[in-house]
């Protein structure tokens, strides 16, 4: 490769000295103009500037473009437009998408260089940069004119409408009241309304009674423990380290923090800073330190030989990535070796941002569990005292016993949780690292934010404060656009900017770009509730349509990126685990602590990580019934139904989960031992609950456990004849009959025989496993 | 060539049989196919169901060599010096210091100060028309090396076991990128409808180690990552089911599900229905297939002479017919890993004497016999055998803390590989190292260079086969990677 470059390098010099030597005076309207106008403009001139230069303005074009000056008049050898047309060094010849310029270009713009590259002003367009459309702070949208003004409950609809008549489309019709109902429960608390919710919401005809039941869902506990999850995904929460040890961390009062704080609906402006700085908030509480954990999420490598200083490094680099994807939408990390290639963060810019994390310490903040204060207080005092004995009596074998046993009590009667806090009398700064190798490092550089982008102001400081500051400002054209996004994506199933990880020009432009707009604006206007937007997206009619596919709709829009339909799809992993939970009835609402463990199958025989010290000892009583939000999660080996189900390790940052369809999957929702049990407390709730004592009662009840809707009549009977063969089968076979009723945490009910329970336990089955049943339709 | 065309032509019509029609429309192909019992890839509609299905079989970019590889992953790092790569200078120089110069700046994972050369104590003798050199550790092995092809300058830029284990599978030294295996489910799909397209089977003792990052799918759909074999209970996460549910009882609630689905599909019209369908019915025929393919006891008595394997017991030997077993099935790719490689020479337990000898007798025969055995069937042109670390070790003794018994460090800078079948070339030998096995003095073979050779091998172009995400199109040999002619032309 070097000695490839040399030889280009030779033959470069050998052109400006053949040029100048006999080309004569270049001309630059005659001879390179044509030149820039077939190979350049296309990439780099009115329509796109790419790389932000522009080849059709004198101005610009002398100025450079992010990757620095291209033309240095009397100097072809060191000019950058040189190199790139000749391909020389490690980036990509130019133009990319086209033949390489002739030699005798090549000569005539290096003699052009060489002769002072004359550029007369005639021709030359007076022209600026366009910024790309997400760095320009959004403003608010006129609502569009639509014809059909009738269907439109919110201008939320009249840009959606005005997209699809101008496709001469129509909208779909609402969907029934028990899908809407059904919908948005699962949207708004992650779980299936009862069958007492869909009964009162059906025989309510006000009308306002879906937005009461709105109203219902957002003011629910439930809300933030749904919501929390894909921000979870975001902050990378899981209760282990990570890498080969995985040994286990404290850190679920952070997830706590999450759940309360969506509850609360604390404005996302405040959300951001008291994860992002709270422990550099005036009188930072307990609560604003525990939010800090969003940062020391980040994986922690304890195998033997590791650097240090490279583990915190990397630790560093996530931090930044993490950022910068939740909050700005951008994937900076691309600027970790050289200027980023699409988007104008500067290598440079980069170590600025990182800057702001790398001047924090990473304590532990410890505080005492309910009503053990006192004893705890004591306990601590021990601690000191013992301290200072072995200070003075290092071999003491029974005051070194005392003093681990008092941990040990210490333990028990506290929690902790790992948090930031910034150091005091340094400012935050760090050494560019040349190539973005952490070892090679370069000048010192100040915190500071990427230059692009809107300006710090005087009350955001160079530090993480600041930063939390700038991010959150009405300024700043991302953090606004970037979160309606990704709430519209949770709802919708695709954002209306589809890459929601990536705002930049790699990025896809937004299908309603008004729309991005309006929400962003309307989100900061409404003081960033998140309950407000999503009050105004579910209450839309877009929100409220069916999801029924027509032909016209697949062959117009398979993807739905128009929203002639709402999206149906396969429920994310928790929710199908907590619908299930829900229907079967065992579904506990017990609400924070501790992470708990659900019945999960042995790992005997499958030995995933090397020393990890975690046993999994299934939780008793009402916990292993637990919402899924508060499982365990091991990062090298998390709960088996939730892998399956395509949720992510935790290991990093995470904005969009795959939504896969497999045999697996199958497997996993019909023999988990978990799911199998609920399906025998659904059984038994379909004797318990129904009234009538008639098969295909119990048989329609447990339906609508399942799906919120009663079976049609040819559905019943599918399910009564499949439930008279099953009766049949376990009638003549009473071991199987034990087999199957056995084993689980359901009790054989008053009201049925064994061949009865395991019959009806095997439609129950059957009907957790239906698409409906773990769809949002 | 005509009945090409006919099925071409069906195909097309039943393509636009679906984009004519709605979800519906598709569902019924699928279900007619599916009801019928007929495979899937045999019957008409396949392509429609196919579609949908991400393990479908999809075309490489040009005719490949290899269909199918079976990866023998000897996790810890095996010794290359007292396995294939005889240096005499070593025990000429036994116990001298090593020359400065060579280990200048270098980072060791546990050698202090300046170790000395440890020449090999085990025996060398040259083998076969190509006269490979194999140690006497390897009998077995010696045996088939003009099947083989070695990769004497295999060289990695990590040299803790996690990073590098890591790096040999997904060319990154950091969690997150898919590997090896994801990526060529991801490219070429599965040739089975009733097993898992990327299996992995484990064997040895715990080690340190990367785990399941190894068989990750990194940002790729996790539909393509490695599903590891359980070597006791269910192989298969989930493949029985619940005690005193038989086969016919879930036969009768698969039907019972396919029903009630089936009406729904007409009501929504979500092809996604179709899907699942399809996805339950592949998983009642893994329920049958899984459990036939891990019965190792139905395979003749000359086979588990062979292999050296005993039915029931955890072992790589077990784990290397049933690889065979996987790939004759249509499985794309299955990864052995035994561990317990690592051989410091802190205790006899991991030294060179006692504990390398007896990974060795562990891994031999079954290797040897894997190769012999693809042979003899037809399936070696096809199915490419790779075996190797994550890094070799050091051509000096660690001597950690002192110890007396004979070990070595980890050593990423030249190690041995070899590789079988689907296309390369038996009898060769790829690259040299130095007279001390330190450094490679020929042909340098980089871990980017393999990922490249081996996606080449299975008709994949390595700088083709991309995925966009944050924003780049990744690759797994992200911006490296030279073809080895060598291996192959």
């Amino acid at each position: 490769m070097l000695s490839e470059n040399r030889t280009l390098w030779l033959i470069l010099c050998s052109f400006s000295l053949i040029a100048s030597v006999s080309a004569g005076e270049v001309d630059f309207v005659r001879d390179i103009q044509p030149i820039f106008k077939a190979a350049c403009y296309s990439c780099h001139g009115p329509e796109k500037q790419k790389g932000e230069l522009r080849m059709d303005s004198r101005e610009l074009a002398l100025k450079g473009g992010s990757s620095g000056v291209m033309i240095k008049p009397g100097n072809s050898k060191d000019s950058l437009l040189m190199h790139r047309i000749l391909g020389l060094g490690d980036e990509p010849r130019m133009p990319v998408k086209a033949d390489a310029l002739t030699k005798q270009q090549v000569e005539l713009i290096a003699a052009w260089i060489d002769q002072g590259a004359k550029w007369p002003e005639s021709a030359s367009v007076a022209a600026q940069l366009k910024k790309h459309w997400a760095y320009v702070k959004p403003v608010r949208p006129e609502i569009p004119k639509v014809q059909d003004s009738a269907w439109v409950r919110n201008p939320i609809d009249a840009f959606i409408l005005a997209r699809l008549e101008s496709e001469k489309l129509k909208p779909s019709p609402e969907a029934d009241k028990t899908t809407l109902i059904r919908r948005l429960s699962l949207d708004l608390v992650g779980l299936p309304p009862t069958l007492q919710e869909i009964d009162a919401f059906l025989a309510d005809t006000s009308p306002d009674a879906y937005e009461k039941q709105v109203e219902r869902l957002l003011s629910s506990p439930q809300f933030g423990e749904r919501w929390a999850r894909p921000w979870l995904d975001l902050a990378r929460y899981a209760d282990t380290n990570g890498f080969n040890f995985d040994n286990p961390r404290q850190i679920w009062k952070f997830r706590d923090w999450v759940i309360d704080a969506l509850n609360k609906d604390m404005p996302f402006d405040q959300f951001t800073l008291e994860q992002l700085a709270g422990d550099m908030l005036p009188g930072a509480t307990q609560d604003q330190k525990i939010a800090t954990g969003f940062h020391r999420n980040t994986m922690l490598n304890e195998e033997g030989g590791v650097d240090a200083e490279e583990a915190r490094w990397e630790t560093l680099l996530d931090r930044v990535h993490t950022t910068a994807t939740v909050w700005m939408g951008s994937t900076m990390g691309c600027a970790q070796c050289h200027n980023h290639k699409f988007d104008p963060f500067r290598q440079k810019e980069f170590y600025q941002f990182l800057a702001f994390f790398d001047n924090s310490d990473e304590p532990l903040l410890r505080m005492p569990r309910p009503n053990k204060e006192a004893e705890l207080k004591q306990v601590v005092e021990e601690i000191v005292a013992v301290d200072k004995q072995l200070k003075e009596n290092k071999n003491d074998k029974e005051l070194k016993k005392r003093f681990e046993d008092l941990k040990k009590k210490r333990a028990e009667l506290e929690i902790t949780t790992l948090v930031l806090q910034e150091r005091a009398n340094s400012t935050p700064a760090t050494d560019f690292r040349i190539k973005g190798s952490y070892v090679n490092k370069g000048e010192r550089v100040q915190a500071d934010t990427p230059a692009f982008l809107s300006p710090r102001k005087a009350d955001q400081p160079a530090n993480r404060l600041g930063l939390a500051k700038w991010l959150i400002d009405p300024d700043n054209p991302l953090t606004a656009r970037v979160t309606v996004n990704r709430f519209w994506e949770t709802l919708f199933m695709r954002g209306l900017v589809e890459t929601s990880e990536d705002f930049g020009t790699q990025g896809t432009p937004p299908t309603h770009p008004e729309l991005v707009d309006y929400l962003a604006t309307e989100f900061v206007a409404k003081k960033w509730s998140v309950k407000t937007l999503l009050r105004a997206i579910v209450t839309s009619a877009t929100y409220r349509q069916s999801s029924k596919i027509t032909r016209e709709m697949l062959q117009r829009d398979p993807a739905n990126k128009l929203l002639a339909r709402a999206p149906r799809y396969r429920m994310e992993a928790e929710m199908i685990r907590d619908s299930i939970l829900a229907a079967s009835g065992q579904l506990s609402l017990k609400m924070f602590g501790p992470p708990v463990f659900p019945p999960a199958p042995e790992l005997k025989g499958i030995v995933t990580t090397n020393k990890s010290s975690i046993s999994w000892t299934v939780s008793k009583g009402e916990d292993r019934f637990r919402r899924s939000v508060y499982t365990y999660w091991r990062r090298t080996n998390p709960f088996a139904t939730f892998v399956t189900f395509d949720a992510t390790s935790r290991e990093f940052c995470t904005v969009k989960r795959s939504r896969s369809n497999t045999p697996l999957q199958a497997l996993n929702a019909l023999n988990d031992a978990g799911l199998f049990d609920a399906a025998r407390a659904l059984a038994a709730r379909m004797s318990a609950e129904c009234t009538s004592m008639s098969a295909d009662a119990r048989l329609a009840y447990g339906f609508r456990l399942c799906t919120g809707r009663h079976p049609r009549s040819d559905e019943l009977q599918a399910f009564s004849q499949a439930f008279e063969k099953e009766l049949a089968h376990f009638s003549s076979d009473a071991a199987a009959a034990k087999s199957v009723i056995k084993g689980g945490t359901v009790p054989l009910p008053p009201k049925l025989q064994e061949p009865e329970f395991a019959a009806l336990t095997m439609i129950a089955n059957a009907m957790l496993n239906l698409d409906e049943t773990i769809s949002r339709e | 060539m005509k009945q090409q065309g006919n099925a071409e032509t069906l195909k097309q019509l039943t393509r636009r049989h679906f984009f004519a029609q709605t979800g519906f429309g598709i569902g019924s192909i699928a279900l007619s196919a599916l009801l019928n019992g007929k495979l899937l890839s045999q019957s008409a509609a396949a392509a429609e169901i196919e579609a949908l299905n991400p393990m479908a079989p999809k075309p490489s970019h040009y005719a490949p060599k290899a269909k199918r590889i079976i990866y023998l992953f000897m996790a810890g790092g095996p010794s290359q010096v007292d396995m294939f790569d005889p240096k005499p200078k070593l025990i000429e120089f036994n116990g001298q210091e090593i020359p400065q110069e060579l280990i200048k700046g270098q980072r060791f994972a546990f050698i202090k100060g300046t170790p000395k050369l440890l020449g090999s104590p085990h025996k060398f003798k040259q083998y076969g028309q190509c006269g490979a050199p194999v140690s006497d550790l390897m009998p077995h092995t010696a045996q088939i090396v003009d099947d083989i092809a070695f990769i004497k300058t295999m060289h990695t830029d990590q040299f803790n076991h996690g990073p590098a284990q890591i790096f040999m599978n997904t060319g990154h030294q950091i969690i997150g990128r898919p590997s090896m295996g994801s990526w060529l489910t991801y490219g070429l799909g599965s040739e089975s409808n009733d097993l898992p397209g990327f299996v992995v089977l484990l064997s040895g003792e715990i080690d340190p180690g990367a785990g399941n990052a190894c068989w990750s799918s990194g940002f790729l759909p996790t539909t393509y990552q490695g599903v590891p074999f359980r070597s006791q209970g269910d192989p298969v996460l989930f493949v029985s089911n619940p005690e005193g549910v038989s086969a016919e009882t879930r036969r009768r609630s698969l039907d019972l599900i396919r029903t009630i689905n089936q009406k729904h599909l007409a009501t929504t019209g979500d092809p996604e229905i179709a899907t699942r369908i399809a996805a339950y019915e592949m998983a009642y025929r893994m329920q049958k297939s899984v459990p036939e393919l891990a019965e190792l006891a139905n395979e003749p008595e000359h086979i588990h002479k062979l292999y050296g394997t005993e039915p029931g017991k955890v072992s790589f030997a077990n784990n290397c017919l049933l690889a065979r077993r996987l790939v004759e099935r249509g499985c794309r790719f299955v990864q052995l890993y035994h561990r317990g490689w690592d051989h410091h020479g802190e205790s006899p337990a991991k030294d060179l004497m006692t504990s390398l000898p007896r990974l060795c007798r562990e891994t031999d025969q079954a290797c040897a016999a894997l190769v012999k055995d693809l042979k003899q069937r037809g399936l070696l042109e096809d199915t490419l055998v790779i075996w190797g670390g994550e890094f070799g070790r050091t051509p000096m003794n660690e001597e950690r803390g002192g110890s007396k018994f004979l070990g070595r460090d980890h050593h990423p800078k030249a190690f041995t590989m070899w590789l079988a079948g689907g296309g390369v070339k038996g009898g060769v030998t790829v690259g040299k190292t130095d007279e001390l096995g330190y450094n490679p003095a020929v042909d340098p073979v980089h871990v980017h260079d393999l990922h490249a050779t081996v996606l080449h091998l299975m008709g994949l172009d390595h700088e083709k086969l991309t995925f966009k995400f944050q924003g780049r199109d990744y690759r797994l040999t992200d911006v490296h990677g030279h073809l080895v002619k060598k291996l192959y032309a």
